[in-house]
């Protein structure tokens, strides 16, 4: 059986399955958000050591991790338009980018919030802190790299190995608490388990799917857009915006 | 025999690592110094932008002590930044970057060359003037030695860098902006460990962390980053 | 409670608010990129 590995890299394809798919995907955004947040702010208990306010705890690991991972796909998929040559994986880098910079920039405010109570300073200048501002930087370099010039696909090919070349950040970032002496506390939540609140991590995981399917949801809606801008002179497109 | 047919192309008929880090080496320190105005411009405005703070900040001898390191670290940065677009800019402009992709050697040797000759006309006079300015900020013997070997260690990273971050913007609109907004981010865990390294002798511990993290950089940025380079010429020639 | 409040306002508030200017952002960029095809289309239909 032959297997048409490239049948969904041919835009207008991909941009019916995308305008297909991303309603799904905000709904179980919305959905799996609610619960999250219902748990978070109703049901888990108060805090011993810092009360209500570790309930931004919600928000912010949740928005970290998407930044990182973000950030990640979108350097797979500039790894794939390096390799194949593609035009679709890149512009499915180029619509992940605005997302995972919001997500950064949330989280680097909802820790700041976090940490003028708890910590006592709105901002420290610890190794994750200051690797997720440089990953922020990362996002913006991204988006203004691939819009510096006038060959869009030349655009793409400079983004996609500058996120390559700053992927190096993430474990950074990730093992920053373990390698550093820092504020931040090490990890709570590890693959072998957590030392966290039952009710507690049911809440920060569903909110943090609730993240990942909304960030799926928004780059399919961006990515529509991309390949209108970029294949506005085709057939197809034209006789879309009829 | 194979005729050359540009001056800037080697007669040899096979191109070898060495032989193309050589010739590249050999040329941009060689163009360097035939233009000093630009090579010594990177060490003129770190020495000036130095000279500055104490001005700005006032001479009280505690707070230079305590500030050197990180001011000289962070001068050092920018006026290895100032010096980037020098290495590609003129030969792309020109058109000798495409003769030289054209090169019977292979182009990480060339590349590398480039990046080296950017270092030594750049982070190398930086790093032997680093002790002056130390002395200064009233920085004592330990620490400026400190200080000399994290520069010594982490400016060619900085030129490695910087050399990724210039050859992806060749012929970008938004310049030296652009460039600072990609190779600034990048440098920052250089500087930490750099200026880390100077103030931990300073206070008394051993910066032999700092500088370890710094060479185990300069390695894996040596291996991973002249391919990097040349994948960005090869984008930028298309 | 109430210092707390704030905190928690700020932060969950930010994160609404960049989600809303995200979607509200793409909204816009569709129907402008829409708008362009529209009149590159008609443009060329002139000549």
């Amino acid at each position: 059986m032959k297997i048409a590995w490239f049948y969904f890299a041919s835009p207008p394809t991909f941009y019916r399955l995308a305008g297909w798919l991303a309603p799904w995907f905000f709904a179980l955004a919305a959905i799996l958000g609610a619960a999250g947040l219902y748990i978070g702010l109703f049901v888990a208990p108060t805090d011993a050591q810092q009360g209500e306010v570790y309930r931004i705890i919600f928000v912010h690991v949740p928005a970290s991790w998407m930044s990182m991972f973000i950030y990640f796909v979108m350097a797979c998929y500039g790894a794939v338009s390096l390799t194949f040559n593609t035009r679709l994986a890149a512009m499915m880098a180029r619509a992940l980018a605005p997302t995972g910079a919001m997500f950064t920039f949330v989280a680097l405010w909802t820790g700041s919030f976090w940490g003028r109570p708890t910590w006592g300073t709105y901002w420290v200048w610890d190794a994750r802190i200051t690797s997720e501002l440089v990953l922020l930087f990362l996002y913006f370099g991204f988006i203004a790299l691939a819009n510096a010039f006038e060959d869009p696909r030349r655009g793409d090919r400079a983004a996609a190995l500058l996120a390559l070349i700053g992927i190096v950040n993430l474990p950074i970032i990730y093992f920053s608490v373990v390698w550093w002496n820092t504020l931040h506390q090490g990890s709570s939540v590890k693959f072998t388990g957590t030392t966290m609140q039952v009710q507690m991590l049911w809440a920060m995981l569903l909110v943090a799917l609730s993240f990942w399917m909304y960030s799926i949801g928004a780059s399919l809606t961006r990515v529509r857009a991309i390949i209108l801008e970029r294949e506005g002179r085709t057939h197809w497109a034209r006789a879309l915006a009829a | 025999m194979s005729v050359a047919v540009s001056p800037l192309v080697p007669a040899q008929p096979e191109g070898s690592f060495a032989a193309g880090f050589a010739w590249a080496f050999a040329r941009d320190l060689k163009l360097a110094m035939r233009h000093p105005g630009e090579t010594l411009l990177a060490v003129a405005f770190f020495v000036l932008v130095a000279s500055l703070f104490p001005l700005g900040i006032g001479a009280e001898p505690q707070l230079l002590q305590r500030i050197g390191p990180g001011v000289i670290w962070v001068c050092a940065l920018l006026a290895a930044f100032l010096s980037l677009p020098a290495m590609f800019a003129a030969d792309y402009t020109d058109g000798s970057l495409e003769q030289m992709t054209l090169s019977p050697h292979p182009m990480g040797g060339w590349v590398g060359g480039k990046i080296a000759a950017h270092w030594f006309a750049s982070g190398l006079p930086l790093t032997v003037l680093s002790p002056l300015l130390g002395l200064q900020y009233g920085l004592d013997g330990a620490t400026l030695a400190a200080l000399a070997a994290a520069l010594l260690v982490g400016t060619p990273v900085l030129s490695l860098l910087g050399a990724a971050c210039t050859a992806l913007t060749l012929g970008a609109r938004g310049g030296g902006m652009l460039l600072a907004l990609l190779a600034l981010p990048l440098f920052v865990p250089v500087l930490v460990f750099g200026a880390g390294a100077a103030e931990a002798q300073a206070s008394g511990l051993s910066a032999a962390p700092h500088l370890s993290i710094l060479g185990a950089g300069l390695i894996v940025a040596g291996m991973a980053v002249p391919p990097a380079v040349c994948a960005a010429v090869r984008i930028a020639m298309d | 409670m109430k210092p707390h409040e704030f905190y928690i306002w700020m932060s969950y508030g930010m994160t609404a608010l960049a989600i809303v200017v995200e979607i509200v952002a793409l909204r816009v960029r569709r129907a402008r990129s829409l708008r362009r095809i529209e009149e590159e289309r008609d443009l060329e239909a002139q000549d």
